[in-house]
């Protein structure tokens, strides 16, 4: 939990929660574990708000809870992840992949879990039900059936999830361990359960219709909650196996050609279901099964298919590795290798837009050599020695270059001690992620700072939106709307122009941003795991 | 390093093979922090436009202003002025409305968590709970409140005569005390140290029946418990505090 990314995540709390949820949030983040009473006293907040701050947390997965380290008998303690805040950055990607793959029903299903943290399956199908109705044409209502079956889809997928089960929230819980949701066979089962109705929308124009459906919903709801307590919550870590999956075949397309980054997808859409999350590669697949499962769209002859194979296994990136011969030939996906070279990618690019193109050919060349002396690194790199070293220093004093000695002899004399530069990936790139960390912050707090700035004249705008929306819902002359337009002045109408201008590159950049930080994150979590 | 060398002329490590020839001056210490907004030599590149970036902002703003309106976006308190209004006492509950949609699965929360919600003290009905569970309680409630609307209506009469002063403040929590020493209904639990300590929630009676019963209530008179709409109660304070800048149009 470093202080970057607390600031982070109490800047995220603040803008989805509210400023007490971001104080009781903040404070779990920098202490640790602790008892309600602690945090009542520390937080000098009242007990009714820090009870409702700390509910809305547990609610959305930001907090757990467990019974005190003392004994059975010692107040529950709640403690927070940096990890599931930071999570919110990605929000807005979590459900324009749901809608890519489910259309807007998957979309808005996705929203609505992520809006409230965990729901139940009846709760949910109804609220999108209505949310889907009232953007349909009169008379149309949207079926429950519907939002149902791409509600199981979802799960099917394992794209949502169950919440697991908490051991008794009140009384004592002997694992110390929180259950993590596949710990449960149930996980991604969906309950058989069937959901009879249409979508409401708010302003009934049929009342027959709504009141024959109103009491089937009475009687359905009586069904469907009998199911006790099922609630359900999006699957994050699906969502990253998904990212990083298109990250290297878009990463394919980029280096080889459009041709090859199908072969991968078909390689990796093989291997969902048998590869686990943590797997370092893919399970093997024979030549013939890649023939086979290729798209109708692609038919490209079988040696065709060999020989774009052999390249894949060739290419330097290490897309791609061979794992035996039967069957045509075993191919499989490295994924954590195809992560380290992202990664890689990644600080070679930043290197290039920070410090030039030929910093960057050093960082590169410390990358690929490892170890060199200053004057091998003038060689290699063939810049002359004034300007590398140069550059050298300005790369060494931004840390993204360090010094080895290697000492001839046992006292560390310096005049017979070698100097090496080197590069090592691992700590460099954790930098550059807190570092992404520190800049979405300053986004944010300068987007906030902008928004304070213009604030009055913001909520004029709202004010004079507000008052024609009303007018021409009343159905007004097209005078009296000219008229209270003109409230607003011209030089007041470009000041807001400008104001939504940079708001919005703002909030695209943290976008941007976000996208470096799931790269160098998974990076990062694929090393822990393959290590530890 | 450069202490121990500052009697000689040598320093400590060898000059070549960092490569610093002898002709040369090391580059000017640093005296003070860098600068805040260094200047960039490189200039960062513009953003990736395109429809997929500008339907995640859309997206992202959305989310952001739908947050806004949910029961979990908490606000704390609004900060007493430096006098006491009249208007306060109706302004006040404004706010509190979207705390009470949101009803939680208690078994999925520790016990300790469990806020009772108490209406003010002006009416005389049993206390409001945020339990969940008990459907059937539920019902056995709403049968009793609307029998006990019709006492409170004579108990108010009363009432107002009696607590004149002690209307104003909704923090009163003596007041909160009597009416529960009053109070018929014995299931409650009750932690001593909260009750001591809890700010008053102050949810009418109005909002109370829309959640129970379901019945379509206006808003406005029936959630204050008066004859004027909201807007009677402006203080005239927000008045002028708009854009000086067009001085063309004079303000009377």
């Amino acid at each position: 939990m470093t202080a970057q990314e607390v600031r982070l995540c109490g800047l995220l709390l603040h803008e989805h929660f509210g400023e007490v949820v971001e104080k009781v949030g903040t404070h779990l983040l920098r202490s640790g574990a602790q008892n309600l009473r602690t945090i009542i006293h520390e937080t000098g907040l009242s007990v009714d708000l820090v009870k409702k701050s700390l509910m809305v947390l547990v609610q959305h997965g930001a907090c757990l809870f467990s019974s005190g380290r003392k004994g059975p008998g010692s107040p529950t303690e709640y403690r927070s992840g940096c990890d599931r805040i930071l999570r919110i950055l990605r929000y807005p990607r979590y459900i324009y992949t749901a809608k890519t793959l489910y259309g807007d029903t998957g979309e808005l299903v996705v929203e609505e879990l992520l809006q409230r943290g965990h729901m139940t399956m009846s709760g949910t199908v109804k609220t999108v039900a209505d949310r889907l109705t009232q953007n349909m044409e009169e008379g149309r209502s949207m079926d429950y059936s519907e939002v149902s079956s791409a509600f199981s889809k979802l799960v099917e997928t394992h794209f949502l999830q169950r919440c697991p089960k908490l051991a008794g929230a009140g009384t004592a819980d002997t694992s110390a361990i929180p259950p993590t949701p596949e710990s449960f066979p149930d996980c991604y089962k969906v309950p058989h359960m069937t959901l009879v109705g249409r979508g409401k929308r708010q302003l009934a124009a049929e009342d027959g219709e709504d009141q024959r459906n109103a009491k089937r919903q009475k009687m359905d709801s009586e069904n469907s909650e009998s199911v006790p307590g099922i609630y359900w919550q999006v699957n994050f870590e699906r969502f990253h196996l998904h990212f990083r999956d298109q990250a290297i075949i878009s990463a394919v397309a980029n280096k080889l050609d459009q041709t090859s980054s199908e072969i991968v997808r078909t390689m990796l859409r093989m291997s969902e279901v048998t590869t686990s999350p943590a797997a370092t590669c893919t399970k093997p697949l024979s030549a013939n099964e890649i023939f086979r499962s290729l798209p109708a769209s692609y038919n490209i002859p079988r040696p065709i298919l060999d020989q774009y194979l052999t390249l894949l296994v060739d290419d330097p990136m290490e897309f791609v590795g061979k794992a035996g011969e039967s069957g045509g030939g075993m191919y499989v996906v490295n994924l954590h290798r195809a992560l380290a070279n992202l990664a890689r990618a990644t600080l070679e690019s930043v290197v290039q837009e920070r410090f030039g193109s030929r910093s960057a050919r050093i960082f590169r060349l410390l990358l690929r050599k490892r170890h060199l002396e200053q004057k091998q690194v003038e060689d290699f790199a063939m810049i002359p020695a004034k300007e590398a070293k140069d550059m050298l220093y300005t790369l060494l004093s931004q840390n993204l270059v360090q010094l080895q000695e290697i000492p001839k002899t046992p006292d560390y004399a310096p005049s017979r001690t070698f100097y090496l530069y080197t590069v090592n990936q691992l700590p460099t790139a954790r930098m550059l992620l807190q570092n992404c960390y520190k800049t979405v912050a300053n986004l944010i707090e300068r987007r906030l700072f902008e928004s304070k700035e213009s604030k009055r004249l913001l909520e004029k705008s709202q004010r004079i939106e507000a008052i024609l929306a009303s007018l021409q819902a009343s159905g007004a002359e097209p005078e009296q709307l000219t008229e209270v337009e003109e409230m607003i002045t011209a030089p007041e109408k470009q000041q807001l122009d400008a104001l939504k201008l940079h708001i919005n590159k703002l909030d695209s950049a943290e976008n941007q941003v976000d996208e470096t930080i799931f790269l160098l994150e998974s990076y990062v979590n694929s090393t822990a795991t393959s290590t530890g | 390093m450069a202490a121990r060398g500052r009697s000689r002329r040598t320093l400590s490590f060898s000059v070549d093979s960092v490569g610093i020839n002898r002709g040369e001056s090391l580059p000017p210490t640093l005296q003070q922090p860098t600068p805040v907004f260094p200047v960039m030599e490189q200039k960062p590149l513009p953003l990736t436009g395109g429809e997929e970036a500008e339907y995640l902002l859309a997206l992202k703003q959305d989310f952001r202003g739908a947050m806004r309106s949910l029961p979990c976006f908490i606000q704390p308190a609004a900060a007493l002025r430096d006098v006491e209004r009249y208007s306060d006492k109706y302004h006040s509950s404004e706010h509190t409305d979207g705390l009470m949609d949101w009803t939680p699965d208690w078994q999925r929360f520790p016990r300790e968590l469990r806020i009772h919600a108490r209406k003010p003290a002006r009416d005389g009905v049993s206390v409001a709970r945020s339990d969940a569970q008990s459907a059937q309680k539920k019902k056995k409630k709403k049968v009793r409140e609307k029998e006990e609307v019709l006492i409170k209506l004579e108990t108010l009469q009363k009432k107002e005569e009696q607590q004149s002063e002690e209307d104003d403040d909704d923090d009163n929590t003596e007041q909160k005390k009597k009416q529960e020493d009053d109070d018929a209904d014995g299931d409650e639990e009750y932690d001593e140290e909260e009750f001591e300590e809890v700010i008053l929630y102050v949810t009418c009676d109005g909002s109370n029946q829309s959640v129970w019963t379901g019945s379509g209530l206006t808003e406005g008179s029936v959630l204050q418990e008066t004859d004027y709409i909201m807007s009677y109660f402006d203080n005239g304070e927000d008045f002028g505090g708009d854009s000086d800048d067009n001085m063309d149009e004079a303000i009377y």
